[in-house]
């Protein structure tokens, strides 16, 4: 696993920083790694909120609630990013 | 010092909760409310720090110093409401209970919308109270948004109570991710989506507002929420009025609220200046419907816009 964003990483971390108005940091900036949310990023469920719905406008799928393995795939950009791939509509 | 109120809430909760369930089911509502007196002494005489906080609120909200008499008061109007949350979530009709609407048609109009709804209510009186209005409406989803880990004792009485409410409920205390996603799913159903919008979580995004004429923190998340959504805002509170009568008000706080992202902190500020405006119009009416119990104006601010820094931080 390498530090260097995926293309398809760059792109998602592009929607998170325009989509949540994010003025300190760039897309370049985010660690693939990094957890995506709580204290270490400051970003939270109404963060959450608002990338879900970039997501779903985005790339045509929406992400669901009863997923049993939500927690794994906001952990990271590059999980996020890996499932996004997986089930993207367009 | 959130933290701290949790603390002290939960503690006494679980005992009384019990004590309530057992005797409040089994023996009957008058039975039972034979006990509030006891109970009310209990704490009026034991615990001290809610005594103080009591008097302080009551101090403000009457406009005079508090008597005894106006805390005990005060004290057995929350037990009364504790012990009735039983009743109403276990009855199958409130016909116990002297219910009376009042802003019907503002809510009823905003459902008619289809597109799911905003509900803020208040550690006022009783939200439970407002389950009347699921009972008539029945294919409109009441989803109660509730931190399961600060509030297990209520929720094991809600599960035991009324497995249907309690599995409607929107956990708040796991990841965002999956919190943003349930919300989510929940204005899509069109579901009334409850929220109590006068407290703030550790660490929730806070705003400063005039409250009793005193500088005091609302939390913000509710009017975010509603701006994404697309949710109209609709408050409600169920107002103990003594004896077996509850007056519900409803009434439209926003058709629709466009928030944009770039002046959050101005506009999040402005909404919860109305819904503290609003609060204080009907906590000046009902006072001892005021059900927090610990230091409302001195809680710490919380930054409306945590992000940008940590953000930047965490990725060097």
């Amino acid at each position: 696993m390498s530090d260097q964003q995926t293309p398809a990483e760059h792109e998602l971390a592009s929607l998170i920083v325009s989509s949540l108005n994010l003025e300190h940091i760039s897309a370049e900036q985010f660690a693939p790694e990094q957890p995506l949310f709580g204290a270490e990023t400051g970003l939270d469920s109404i963060d959450a909120l608002e990338l879900a719905l970039a997501v779903s406008k985005r790339y045509g799928f929406q992400l669901r609630s009863d997923n049993a393995d939500n927690k794994r795939i906001f952990s990271s950009l590059r999980a996020l990013a890996e499932h996004i791939q997986t089930h993207r509509a367009n | 010092m959130s933290a701290h109120w949790h603390q002290r809430r939960e503690a006494g909760g679980r005992f009384a909760i019990w004590l309530i369930r057992a005797a409040g089911l089994h023996a009957g509502r008058a039975f039972a409310r034979a006990w509030l007196y006891p109970i009310t002494l209990y704490f009026f005489f034991r615990r001290t720090r809610e005594r103080r906080d009591s008097r302080e609120f009551l101090d403000t909200a009457l406009g005079r110093p508090a008597h005894a008499w106006d805390i005990l008061r005060h004290i057995h109007s929350y037990a009364a409401t504790i012990l009735d949350r039983i009743y109403l979530l276990h009855d199958t009709t409130l016909d116990r209970f002297d219910v009376r609407v009042h802003g019907l048609e503002q809510i009823e109009n905003e459902i008619a919308h289809g597109r799911g709804v905003l509900l803020l209510g208040a550690h006022f009186g009783s939200f439970e109270a407002l389950r009347a209005l699921s009972l008539r409406r029945p294919e409109v989803k009441l989803r109660v948004v509730m931190d399961l880990k600060q509030t297990r004792a209520l929720n094991e009485l809600l599960h035991a109570l009324n497995p249907e409410v309690a599995n409607n409920v929107i956990d708040a205390g796991v990841d965002p991710g999956a919190l943003a996603l349930s919300l989510h799913e929940a204005a899509q159903q069109g579901a009334l989506i409850g929220l109590l919008a006068d407290r703030a979580r550790a660490g929730e995004a806070t705003a400063t507002v005039d409250f009793f004429g005193r500088a005091a923190q609302f939390p913000v998340a509710a009017y975010q929420i509603a701006s994404m959504l697309d949710l109209p805002i609709v408050l409600g509170f169920g107002i103990y009025q003594g004896g077996n009568r509850y007056d519900l008000h409803f009434e439209t706080l926003a058709a629709s609220v466009k928030i944009a992202r770039s002046e959050r902190s101005g506009e999040l500020q402005e909404w919860a200046q109305r819904f503290a405006a609003r609060l204080e119009h009907y906590t000046r009416q009902s006072p001892y419907n005021w059900f927090n119990f610990y230091d409302f104006w001195h809680r710490p601010a919380q930054r409306a816009q945590p992000r940008s820094e940590p953000v930047a931080a965490a990725a060097d």
